[in-house]
């Protein structure tokens, strides 16, 4: 059983490691700070500069997260502290469900309905003339996505609080809002952060969804109707090209590896939230 | 917690076990009959279908698995070994025959340029056709950038809405090669696959894009795609659609002017079959074919056939 755990956890070193080693390359003849800062992405031309795209992955990311984390905290409560057992036990495997569908399929969805709907009237109320093809699709698909996974967690978070705590607070006559909001929000902090820094790591990653709507244009997006590219899009869209040009296969190996260590570092960071909130309760 | 942690393992050591007993079983069993699998271009995804359906008609023990990728896929999966046959609608780069690639020239098709067929100025632009600076201009230097601009009628202020392709292409690898510049350098949002760039510029009443004529035109029509117009380039540059620039009302015409060279190349190319090394066993048998007897099955697919005298220099290679 050890052996199996340390097999696993080598997998991700391991692939850590050959993209290390592929990327090795272009950082022998690009500086990193070329690559990160610059925006200028001609492989022909020899040039790779990331910029555009980390921007890109922020923007969408960052949009997706400011949609979904508040309603999906909101969902949580409700379900957690409120819903009869009953509506409960519907809700939550529907929940479950929703993020486990296919992203392709939520990709298609947001061509069909997202895109257009940008396009004809969202423009229009804001005042602007855009494809459709815009962060903020990007962004509203990928805050679709990340929900089902920070209402999961933060769920079972809520509900792992003990219930001397809420005891407690309404013996001293809290109401149930107040209770919620003093004394199990701030027990089950940590665990919250956790599912919403989960939820930032899937959108962070995510690729085929994103890249079907968000326009893929390399260029630094200004506003939120302006099309990105995001990192993950770069190495689909552009995987095929890799056997052309040696140094194009080492950008994108490079591009992947960043991806990995921010990915993994989000996750070691929710995991060590989590195990801190479990031994609190465990053990104090 | 010990208990569970245990029948975890055993769980997954019988789906490890399952799966690579059904693994063997299946690859035995499809290595009996012979499989070809062939992935790539969106050009050429139709006709190898065509192909691999006719092929599987004569010799019913092969069976062929076609999927399509772009020729970017194509490339990679052939040189990673991955498929027996990568479909590669593009110029072979130097440094993909550095790393072994093969590869023989099988049809020819060409890419076209599509916009909405409610485009406010559809009229112009379909009696005067585009010159290819003005393609240069919309696609590349991004200096032209209403529709009013394009046909010399200024007070039409509606914007152009440039549409590309995302992943690694043949068909923005030969329109860019057009205009003069790599895919790299052409402007618009990136869409996903051949499909989704005429789905774009379908519902989009000031878009432009290109697509290969595969899926400008309908398979079964010959018609141009509801919706969607084939842009006239105006070869000749003299401000109009002449006679025998005027070929682009059904597939049959374009596939015609292609093989007469009346329409330029690029944007026509040949497509390429590609693999690493030579092509062996049941995929040489699949490929000798489709350039003999499969040869048949070219143009009602609405492909252009080869001259036979590159045909047997493509038969030669294959030999060689």
């Amino acid at each position: 059983m050890l052996s199996a755990t340390i097999l696993s956890s080598l997998v991700v070193i391991a692939v850590a490691l050959v993209l290390l080693q592929k990327s090795t390359l272009i950082l022998s003849t690009h500086s990193l700070s070329e690559l990160l800062l610059s925006s200028s992405w001609h492989p022909w031309k020899n040039e790779f500069g990331y910029y555009a795209f980390i921007v890109g992955t922020l923007w969408v990311t960052g949009l997706a997260m400011a949609i979904s984390t508040v309603p999906s905290l909101l969902m949580s409560i409700y379900l957690a502290e409120y819903a009869p057992s009953k509506l409960r036990g519907i809700i939550k495997p529907m929940v479950d469900l929703l993020a486990g569908i296919p992203s392709v399929i939520y990709g298609l969805w947001a061509l069909l309905l997202i895109v257009p709907l940008i396009r004809d009237q969202v423009a229009a109320l804001a005042g602007v003339t855009t494809t459709g093809y815009t962060v903020l699709a990007g962004g509203i698909v990928l805050a679709v996505m990340v929900t089902p996974i920070t209402i999961s967690v933060s769920e079972e978070v809520i509900r792992a609080v003990p219930r001397p705590v809420r005891e407690a607070s309404m013996a001293l006559g809290a109401t149930r809002w107040q209770t919620v909001k003093h004394a199990v929000m701030r027990a089950a902090f940590p665990g919250i952060a956790a599912a919403v820094i989960l939820g930032f790591g899937r959108a962070f990653g995510e690729t085929m969804a994103v890249l079907m709507v968000v326009g893929n244009v390399p260029k630094v997006p200004v506003s939120v109707f302006d099309p990105a590219y995001p990192i993950p899009a770069l190495i689909a869209n552009n995987y095929g090209e890799m056997m052309s040009i040696p140094s194009y296969d080492s950008a994108l190996m490079l591009a992947a590896l960043l991806l990995l260590l921010v990915v993994l570092l989000f996750s070691i960071l929710a995991a060590a939230l989590l195990v801190g909130i479990k031994r609190r309760y465990v053990v104090g | 917690m010990c208990e569970v942690k245990k029948r975890l393992v055993v769980l997954a050591a019988v789906v490890i076990i399952a799966s690579i007993v059904a693994y063997n079983y299946f690859s035995t069993a499809a290595d009996a009959e012979g499989t070809i699998r062939v992935s790539g271009a969106f050009a050429l995804y139709p006709m190898m279908v065509k192909w691999a359906e006719e092929y599987q008609k004569l010799d019913p023990k092969v069976k062929i698995e076609v999927s399509a990728g772009g020729a970017g896929k194509g490339m990679t999966d052939a040189l990673a070994g991955l498929v027996d046959i990568g479909m590669v609608s593009r110029d072979i780069y130097p440094e993909e025959v550095e790393k072994g690639a093969f590869y023989v020239t099988v049809t020819k098709d060409a890419v076209v340029a599509t916009i909405n067929s409610e485009n406010p100025v559809l009229n112009d632009v379909l009696t005067k056709g585009l010159t290819k600076r003005v393609f240069y201009n919309i696609f590349i230097a991004g200096n032209v950038t209403t529709w009013g601009q394009v046909v010399g009628k200024p007070d039409v202020t509606d914007e152009i809405r440039v549409y590309t392709r995302s992943d690694a292409c043949g068909a923005a690898d030969n329109w860019a090669k057009y205009l003069g510049k790599k895919q790299e350098d052409l402007r618009g949002v990136g869409v996903y696959a051949d499909p989704g760039l005429v789905e774009a510029v379908k519902r989009d009443r000031l878009g432009i894009g290109y697509n290969n004529i595969g899926y400008a035109y309908d398979m079964k029509t010959n018609q141009q795609i509801e919706g969607i117009a084939v842009v006239p380039i105006d070869v000749s540059q003299n401000g109009r659609i002449d006679p025998d620039e005027d070929f682009y009302r059904s597939r049959d015409q374009i596939v015609q002017a292609i093989r007469h060279g009346l329409y330029p190349t690029p944007p026509a190319r040949v497509e390429n079959l590609v693999t690493k090394g030579k092509f062996t066993g049941i995929a040489k048998e699949f490929v000798k074919w489709i350039l003999t007897d499969g040869q048949r099955f070219v143009e009602e697919s609405g492909y252009v056939s080869l001259p036979a005298e590159v045909i047997n220099e493509q038969l030669a290679k294959l030999e060689s």
